[in-house]
């Protein structure tokens, strides 16, 4: 209708405003719509008071503009008398004016379908209590839209499915659907109301696959009655508790009809499950309704679609993995033959229930929580509702998991539904009941977020909308769950955090004492389900665990406070690691030694990060633990990445110089020296837990803080060699030179220093005095850093000095010449090739270094006979160093493929080559592997397979230090054989739990190739 | 406890059970059996039982002896040759580390690491063997003559025979075991039989055959003869062979089967027969793992020496039977390389992956041999593209010691294990001077 052209400037102004108010975006927009068709119709016939009214008509409606475009579209597409109907209805206010609005702004999808079909807008308008309809009512009218007899055992459809039997159960549905969501959106608090409308959309959802197994049934001869089918419902639908739109999860189940084979009922019962897929699915004149989703059967979507009850239980029994009795915890009956269901419930309960009991449950359960955190893109990362920390799946996932603990024992916590099992699990008091509620207020919260998203385009969703209007439109639609964008967004961020927290509350807080309760509300689980509880999450000796928890916990101290807040959180953080046990007891060692000190648990308490790094550590590495234990302060580095940086050699070596300037006694000297060193390894130590023990320690951390240790000995001998001799000033110069190892800048934990020493006395010196005074500084060098005392000793050897064992510890510059020219065999021109000045005289080194440069870097190579004689001592030293009861394939070291053998083989290649390929003089293995490849002596292949095995045993000896915490012994070379040793091993390098094998594998592989390489390359 | 084990435990019961023996294979795939009495039965599911490694070939390692063998419920038979009552029952078991990862050097556990590589690429592997094994009359003392029970050919019916009769003993045995047999006949040499298991899928098949040689044993004590699997314990008479035939499943069909293309053939089955033709010589020290199994590879017959595949061609490695119409599930093909002392797990696990391996490289199938190869010169072979198999244990050795395939399916332990195993033997053999040397060469 036109309006007057009188006056329409000052109602038009007055309308703005309130549209403006009414929460219109798109003001002339909607004034241009209420000019004509029902709007105008509408406005005309509120006659007084339009402006209250149109205010109170909105209100509450999600997206207002697209509410009024509704209405007007539904105005135009109407029949006369169902348009009068309409305009009654919104004129007149009450429930159905509410509930007309509500839809047509809350469901753009739900708005269409309704403009396509006017006459249905009676399921809109109708007030309703209770959510649609019940189940029994929902499969009846699904059932007879399609011409099924709902009372009939096997109900069949009385026609084909596309003479529009199809599109006629669609059609009922969509109107349940239409239904459930009216009331969904017009409700007062649409949080509480949440469980009520999933359980609502399960059961139609369960309706909806009755009818199209009506369907499926009528187009084979005689309704497929051959087969018995059982639809069981899964994951949301078994749970009762669905999404607007999301797959369907179901299993199948057949059974043959009396007098009918198996094989038959198999076929028919697969095209029956097919069939019913696609009744669902396909596309036809009414909208599609959602994907059936089977594969959650045995064998996932390789296996059998249809199975028989008894080659379920067989796969079950003998196939299944955890994660699949986790999914059969949500099945129901929804569809088909009932007793065939209840029978499969009956046969699969037992075994869901006794999942805890299953080898590797511990394992298994920690892989599917990692599935649950990792699995989200990351361009979706801060946009996913469902997956991901403090995701939906993150709140179903603890529940289920407690479900799995404790159902054994426990029957009545066993629903399916999430919000019911978790009221369960807080009435039988296995979680705090504050905890639980504040759960299944994040739970319900999220799920209607959840639902609000998917309801407005009914598309399978679960991200955050971006667009400003998005949020607007989401923040209104949720009722009095947020006011505004920015609030729900805040909301949203917080929920998520909330459900992080609430895990460790739920999960880990009942495992504290009775008298280490927060308060009135928490609980504390009676000793055989916290045993029970522990043990599922992988601690070994939960009676143990139990103790240190009490012991932590007790007591009136503030520190007993603390802990009682700190404790259920690493609790978790420790079963994380390969040790629990280990980890709880250092902690707890560690916390009597600090539990005093202000600054330590104020820094666990506030910084989740220095808490769990410190969890970590402590539960993988024995070493780190003993190193943290002996200089708590390092847990303060915890907080602070750039603490964690291997310091530069320069840093290191001044603080050194700095302590020991202040002593002026060698032993406290030398003890400042050694404490330096240790301080730097544990900071190694922790980088490389963090880190998967990389290769490159040796060289970063553990050979330069070896260095400084022989600079500050050297500095403190030399001094007290001057006082023992009486000598004002030193008569030689000296010099410290690297061999091995320690020359390739290749140390490992356990390694020692190996040297050599080498002097030159001064020109106007006494050479006897020189002699003497050298030998004081070389055997006070070795004293000082290898002798007891409370820093650990770094054990200096000078067996490769010439003559070995029988010839003098240090030598002059003159008589090293002497010896090599005269006597320089071929093992020492390949020891020498890792010789590397460390410390001492500038000048003597270098003077040392052209020396021996001409031996180890042979011009034209090295004569036939010497490396015949090399090849020779190499096999061998194979067959008469090993030690004995150590399977060669298993030596780090000696063994097959191990260290010795690429070394060996990149030094005869420098030895051969290093005369004519100046980059081949390298003490570095690594380094002289690399130079040998780029000049073509090499091949690419060869060369890596080479640096994998040395790569991997470096790292191997380091992880063997760190798991175990001995540096000494012969077991540092060997790759554990005791399995629990293996396993630490193993995550200390990166390996997924329970990947034991798969390490040993690996180390075997690398070193069987190399060896290989070696035969080729250094043998032949 | 599961139902399959409360199953096992009510059997034990209601059949009055005394012993339970508990089965594994060493790597060289011998029978390995511990009994229990049924009262430890119920710790047997929950923890296995623990038992010293160290002495069974290729389990141990040498610092670390203590394995677990857990029993696997769902192959729990009674032993019916012990007597109905008061009788004795088995089951295979895994065998697990002391921390219950399995352990890789058990033979079972090989094969179903295998079975799931192909299960992950969508497959289940089935196998059907046909298992050859001679009779001999009771030997008087260790080094007598053998004496075959009759002097019988191919598909002979022989007049009250004995070995008729042993073959209805051992297959109502078998069956009575739950073990279906296809077949039965008489072989071509003397006092040798042949019996064909049903299809199954390859772990069930290979604890099968473990089974099918104990029954034979015990069915041959019974009846006064010994039953030998020897490759070849007759020289100048046909060997004993375990042609296999082979099948991948993708669900419910038959992933060989493509109607319409040469003998019915799918191209997943080209590229699976391409894989196990490429990589036979390298796993032929498993499928053929003793000395004596080269002198059937070598000796003449129908042995099949060459690598090659052909239609119904009785000298190729590998055959692809007559296809029968409207059986699109048969399509099959048949490795006939395979001899009857192999251990069934090591040998399935490696024919299964060197056909995947052909599958995932989609490998081209060469040529079909249509001549008898063993008719063929030297030279026409060399013509036609076709190589040998390793004419000794000690070749197939060197070609197993190279190949990244074998490591990786048997697993680093077992892979030197076997290696360290053969070439021992290898060296034992060249150590022996034989009847033969000595008839030839002991005049000069």
């Amino acid at each position: 209708m036109a309006r007057p052209a009188t006056g329409e400037g000052q109602r038009a102004a007055s309308l703005d405003a309130v549209l403006a108010r009414a929460g219109f975006t798109d003001v002339p927009r909607a004034v241009g719509l209420l000019g004509s068709g029902l709007p105008a119709d509408v406005l005309e016939a509120l006659t007084k008071d339009a402006s209250r009214t149109l205010l109170e008509a909105f209100d509450g409606v999600g997206d207002p503009d697209l509410a009024l475009l509704g209405l007007a579209r539904l105005g135009d597409a109407a029949s006369p008398e169902v348009r009068g109907r309409v305009l009654a209805a919104v004129v007149d206010g009450g429930p159905p004016r509410r509930n007309l609005l509500a839809l047509l702004g809350g469901s753009a999808a739900l708005a269409d379908w309704l403009v396509a079909h006017p006459d249905d807008v009676d399921v809109v308008l109708r007030p309703r209590n209770g959510v649609a309809a019940d189940p029994e009512t929902m499969r009846t009218l699904l059932l007879e839209a399609v011409g099924a007899d709902p009372r009939a055992d096997v109900p069949v459809a009385d026609g084909s499915a596309f003479d529009g039997r199809l599109d006629a159960m669609r059609h009922a549905y969509r109107r349940l659907l239409v239904a459930i969501a009216t009331e969904d959106l017009t409700c007062r608090d649409p949080e509480s109301f949440q469980p009520e409308v999933a359980g609502a959309l399960a059961n139609l959802a369960a309706a909806a696959l009755e009818a199209a197994l009506a369907l499926a049934r009528a187009d084979l001869p005689d309704g497929g009655r051959q087969a018995r089918l059982a639809v069981l419902g899964m994951g949301k639908t078994g749970g009762r508790e669905l999404n607007y739109i999301s797959d369907v999860d179901v299993i199948y189940v057949v059974e043959p009809a009396e007098g009918v084979e198996e094989a038959e009922a198999l076929k028919i019962g697969t095209r029956l499950a097919s069939g019913l897929a696609k009744m669902c699915s396909t596309p036809s004149r009414e909208p599609s309704l959602w994907e059936v989703d089977p594969n959650l059967r045995p064998e996932g979507r390789n296996g059998p679609l249809v199975r028989t009850l008894s080659s379920h239980l067989a796969y079950y029994e003998r196939w299944a993995k955890t994660w699949e009795f986790q999914a059969l915890l949500k099945a129901r009956h929804v569809a088909g033959y009932a007793a065939l269901s209840e029978a499969y419930l009956a046969a699969t309960r037992p075994l869901v229930w006794d999942a805890i009991g299953r080898e590797n449950f511990v394992e298994d359960a920690q892989a599917m929580r990692r599935r649950v955190e990792d699995h989200v893109p990351a361009a979706e990362a801060d946009r996913q509702i469902k997956l991901g920390r403090g995701g939906l799946r993150d709140v179903e996932f603890t529940v289920q998991l407690l479900q799995l603990v404790h159902g054994r024992v426990e029957p009545s916590i066993r629903s399916a539904n999430t919000l019911q099992a978790l009221a369960a699990l807080s009435a039988t008091g296995y979680v705090g009941r504050d905890h639980a509620a504040a759960l299944a207020r994040c739970y319900r919260f999220l799920r209607l977020l959840e639902h609000r998203i998917q309801l407005f385009r009914m598309r399978r969703t679960h991200l955050m909308p971006t667009a400003p209007q998005d949020l607007e439109r989401l923040a209104r639609s949720m009722g009095s769950a947020a006011e505004g964008a920015e609030d729900l967004l805040a909301r949203w961020r917080a929920t998520r955090r909330e459900v992080r927290r609430l895990h460790e509350e739920l999960f880990y807080r009942p495992l504290l004492p009775a008298t280490a309760r927060l308060s009135a509300d928490d609980v504390s689980l009676a000793p055989e389900a916290a045993v029970a509880r522990l043990g599922a999450i992988g601690y070994r000796d939960p009676q143990g665990a139990l103790r240190h928890i009490t012991a932590l916990t007790e007591g009136l101290s503030r520190r007993a406070a603390i802990q009682r807040q700190l404790l259920p959180v690493m609790l978790g953080w420790f079963a994380e690691g390969a040790d629990p046990d280990g980890g709880l007891l250092a902690f707890r060692r560690l916390s009597d030694e600090l539990g005093s000190t202000h600054w330590y648990l104020k820094l666990l308490r506030d910084s989740s990060a220095a808490g769990e790094r410190l969890a970590h550590l402590l539960s993988s590495s024995r070493y780190v633990a003993d190193g943290l234990t002996r200089s708590p302060e390092s847990v303060a580095w915890l907080d602070d990445q750039a603490e964690l940086e291997p310091r530069s050699i320069e840093s290191v070596m001044n603080a050194m110089r700095a302590m020991i300037k202040r002593k002026d006694e060698p032993g406290p000297a030398i003890q400042m020296v050694r404490f330096v060193r240790r301080r730097e390894l544990i900071r190694g130590a922790i980088a490389d837990v963090l880190d998967e023990v990389p290769a490159t320690t040796g060289e970063r951390v553990i050979t330069p803080v070896a260095d400084v240790a022989l600079a500050g000995a050297l500095r403190i001998a030399e001094v007290e060699a001057c006082r023992s001799l009486g000598q004002e000033e030193p008569p030689s110069r000296f010099a410290i030179i690297a061999m091995g190892r320690l020359g390739g800048a290749e140390l490992g934990y356990a390694s020692d220093a190996d040297v050599l020493f080498v002097h030159d006395p001064l020109p106007e010196a006494d050479r006897e005095t020189a002699e003497k005074w050298a030998t004081a500084v070389s055997s006070q060098v070795i004293a000082l850093l290898g002798s007891g005392g409370s820093e650990p000793p770094l054990p200096v050897d000078t067996t490769l000095r010439p003559e070995g064992r029988n010839g003098p510890m240090v030598r002059s510059l003159a008589s090293y010449a002497e010896y090599y020219d005269r006597w320089a065999l071929g093992w020492e021109r390949q020891a020498l090739l890792r010789a590397r000045p460390v410390t001492g005289d500038e000048g003597l080194a270098e003077r040392f270094v052209a020396l021996i440069d001409p031996l180890r870097y042979p011009e034209g190579g090295l004569p036939a006979g010497e490396v015949r004689e090399l090849r020779r001592i190499k096999a061998r030293v194979e067959s008469e160093r090993l030690p004995r009861g150590v399977p060669p394939t298993h030596h780090l070291k000696l063994g097959r493929g191990g260290l010795a053998d690429v070394e060996w083989t990149v030094q005869l290649l420098q030895l051969q080559h290093a005369g004519d390929v100046p980059a081949l003089r390298t003490p570095s293995t690594l380094g002289a592997l690399a130079a040998a490849r780029e000049a073509g002596l090499l091949d690419n292949e060869d060369a890596e397979v080479l640096q994998e095995a040395w790569s991997l045993a470096t790292r191997l000896r380091n992880a063997n230090v760190l798991w175990s915490g001995r540096t000494t012994g012969n077991r540092v070379d060997v790759l554990p054989a005791e399995r629990a040793e293996l396993a630490g091993v193993a995550r200390l390098l990166g390996f997924p739990p329970g990947h034991a094998n798969e390490l040993e594998e690996t180390w075997l592989r690398a070193a069987r190739r190399a060896r290989t390489v070696v035969e080729r390359v250094f043998f032949d | 406890m599961d139902r399959q084990q409360e199953y096992v435990l009510r059997a034990i019961e209601e059949r009055d059970i005394r012993f339970i023996r508990l089965w594994f294979t060493d790597v060289l795939g011998v029978l390995k059996s511990v009994a229990i009495a049924p009262a430890e039965l119920e710790g047997a599911f929950a923890e296995g039982i623990g038992f010293d490694g160290s002495s069974i070939e290729g389990l141990a390692r040498v610092s670390e002896s203590d394995m677990i063998a857990k029993p696997d419920p769902s192959t729990f038979q009674v032993l019916p040759w012990r007597g109905g009552r008061q009788g004795t029952a088995r089951m295979f078991c895994d065998i697990l580390t002391p921390d219950g990862e399995p352990a890789m050097a058990d033979p079972r556990n090989v094969l179903k690491r295998a079975l799931a590589k192909a299960s992950e690429a969508g497959f289940t592997f089935y196998t059907h063997p046909e298992i050859e094994f001679y009779l001999f009359q009771h030997q008087e003392h260790e080094g007598a003559p053998l004496v075959p029970i009759d002097t019988a050919g191919y598909f002979d019916h022989v007049a009250r025979g004995s070995g008729h009769d042993f073959r209805r003993a051992a297959i109502s045995l078998l069956e009575s075991m739950g073990i279906s047999v296809e077949f039965s006949h008489h072989e071509a040499g003397p006092g040798q039989n042949e019996i064909d298991l049903r299809y199954a899928d390859g772990l069930t098949t290979a604890d099968n055959i473990m089974t099918f040689r104990s029954v034979v044993k015990e069915v041959s004590l019974e009846q006064g003869f010994t039953a030998t699997f020897m490759p070849k314990p007759i020289a100048g008479q046909p060997g004993s062979g375990m042609h296999t035939h082979l099948s991948l499943f993708e669900g419910d069909t038959n992933a060989f089967y493509s109607a319409g293309s040469q003998y019915q053939l799918s191209d997943t089955a080209r590229a699976f027969m391409a894989g196990l033709l490429r990589h036979s010589p390298e796993i032929t020290a498993v499928t053929n793992q003793f000395v004596n199994s080269y002198k059937r590879l070598w000796g003449g017959g129908e042995a099949p020496s060459y690598i090659c595949w052909g239609h119904n061609n009785r000298s190729a490695l590998v055959r692809v039977p007559m296809y029968k119409p409207g059986k699109s599930q048969s399509a099959r093909v048949e490795y006939r390389g395979l001899d009857s002392s192999a251990n069934p797990y090591l040998a399935y696990a490696l024919i299964l992956r060197a056909g995947l391996k052909g599958i995932e490289e989609g490998y081209e199938l060469p040529d079909e041999a249509e001549d008898n190869v063993w008719e063929l010169s030297e030279a026409e072979r060399r013509a036609l593209g076709i190589e040998p198999l390793p004419g000794s244990l000690e070749q197939a050795v060197r070609a197993m010691e190279a190949s990244e395939l074998v490591a990786d399916t048997l697993g680093e332990n077992v892979f030197n294990h076997f290696l360290a195993n053969k070439r021992q033997e290898w060296q034992d053999y060249r150590a022996q001077v034989t009847p033969y040397e000595l008839s030839r060469v002991g005049i000069i």
